[in-house]
C-alpha cells in the first residue's frame, strides 16, 4: 500500500490556512520504519495548523499515524513557518 | 450563507479583503465584481460581492472523501443534518484503523473536521463523526459499566474509580447515574487522565 503522505497531509492542512500558496509538505526521509515529513506554512497560518495546546497538530499527527500503521510504519511530522 | 459587499479600487486588492473578512482559504471564496466608472471615466472602482462557495456539510464530505481516497480505503458515508448539527457516519473495511485505540483516531478526525468546518458557518456547528457504529456501541458499554459499578457501590458502600475517559464518555456515565438515589458521580484529575468516581451518597 503506497499512500501519498505528502498529498494526504497537504489536503488536511489546506482548508485550515488562508495563505495556501505558501504551503509546502515535504517528505524528508523514509528509512523503512519511520517516515519524516515537514509542513511549511506562512507564519500567519502557524497557529491555525497547530491550534490551542497543539490540538490540531496532534489530530493531524494521529490521523497520519493511523494511515502509516497500515504500512507498518511510523510517521513523524514537523510544522514550521517560512 | 456568508456574504459581504465592499468597494475596491482594483481587482487585485479584492481577494485579500474577502480572505481577511471570512478567515478562510481563498479557494472557497467566489467574487462577483461590477465595474463602476466615475463621471469622467478617469477613476475606476469595483463593487465586489464575496461569498463562500461551499457549505460546511459539503466541505466535510469533501475532506473525508479526500482523506479516505488517498489512504485507499473504500467507504460508505451517510450524512445527516439538522439545523446546526451535522453527523457523518462512515463505514469501511478497515474501521479499527480509523477508530484507533480507545477511539483516539476517531476523536482526532472529529476534532479536525470541527476545526475545519466552523469558519464556514456563522452559527456554532455541532459536528459528530462515527465509524462503524463505534460511538453507539461504546455508549451502550459505558451505560452497562455504569449500572454494574453503581450497584456494587450501593451494596458495598465503598467508592469505585473508573479508568480515565474523555469528556463525552464521562458525561454518558454522569447522565446515566444522575437519577440514582444511593450513588453519586464526580470527575477527578486533569485531562488526559481525568476519571470518574462513583461513590455512595451519604
Amino acid at each position: 500500500m503506497a499512500v501519498d503522505y505528502e498529498k494526504m497531509i497537504a489536503d488536511l492542512v489546506r482548508p485550515l490556512i488562508i495563505n495556501p500558496d505558501d504551503l509546502a509538505v515535504k517528505q524528508l526521509s523514509d528509512d523503512g520504519q519511520t517516515i519524516t515529513i515537514s509542513i511549511f506554512v506562512h507564519e500567519d497560518d502557524l497557529g491555525r495548523v497547530i491550534g490551542k495546546n497543539g490540538r490540531i497538530a496532534n489530530a493531524i499527527r494521529t490521523i497520519a499515524y493511523a494511515s502509516a500503521s497500515r504500512d507498518h510504519k511510523k510517521i513523524s511530522i514537523n510544522i514550521e513557518s517560512f | 450563507m456568508k456574504q459581504i459587499t465592499f468597494e475596491a479600487r482594483s481587482l487585485e486588492e479584492a481577494m485579500p479583503v474577502a480572505v481577511e473578512a471570512f478567515r478562510v482559504n481563498p479557494t472557497y471564496i467566489t467574487l462577483d465584481t461590477i465595474e463602476k466608472k466615475s463621471m469622467l471615466g478617469l477613476k475606476r472602482s469595483y463593487e465586489v460581492t464575496a461569498r463562500l462557495n461551499i457549505t460546511p456539510v459539503d466541505l466535510g464530505r469533501q475532506l473525508l472523501k479526500e482523506m479516505l481516497d488517498t489512504m485507499g480505503i473504500h467507504y460508505e458515508l451517510i450524512v445527516e443534518t439538522q439545523d446546526e448539527e451535522i453527523s457523518y457516519s462512515i463505514d469501511t473495511d478497515e474501521n479499527p484503523v480509523l477508530i484507533g485505540r480507545n477511539g483516539k483516531t476517531l476523536e482526532s478526525i472529529q476534532f479536525y473536521l470541527r476545526t475545519a468546518l466552523q469558519p464556514f458557518s456563522e452559527q456554532r456547528l455541532i459536528i459528530t463523526v462515527d465509524i462503524g457504529g463505534y460511538r453507539e456501541n461504546r455508549r451502550r458499554q459505558l451505560e452497562i459499566l455504569a449500572t454494574k459499578t453503581a450497584k456494587e457501590v450501593a451494596r458495598s458502600r465503598i467508592e469505585a474509580a473508573l479508568k480515565p475517559m474523555n469528556a463525552y464518555e464521562r458525561r454518558v456515565i454522569h447522565t446515566k447515574l444522575s437519577e440514582w438515589r444511593d450513588v453519586e458521580t464526580v470527575s477527578v484529575g486533569e485531562h488526559p487522565n481525568r476519571y470518574l468516581v462513583i461513590r455512595p451518597k451519604s
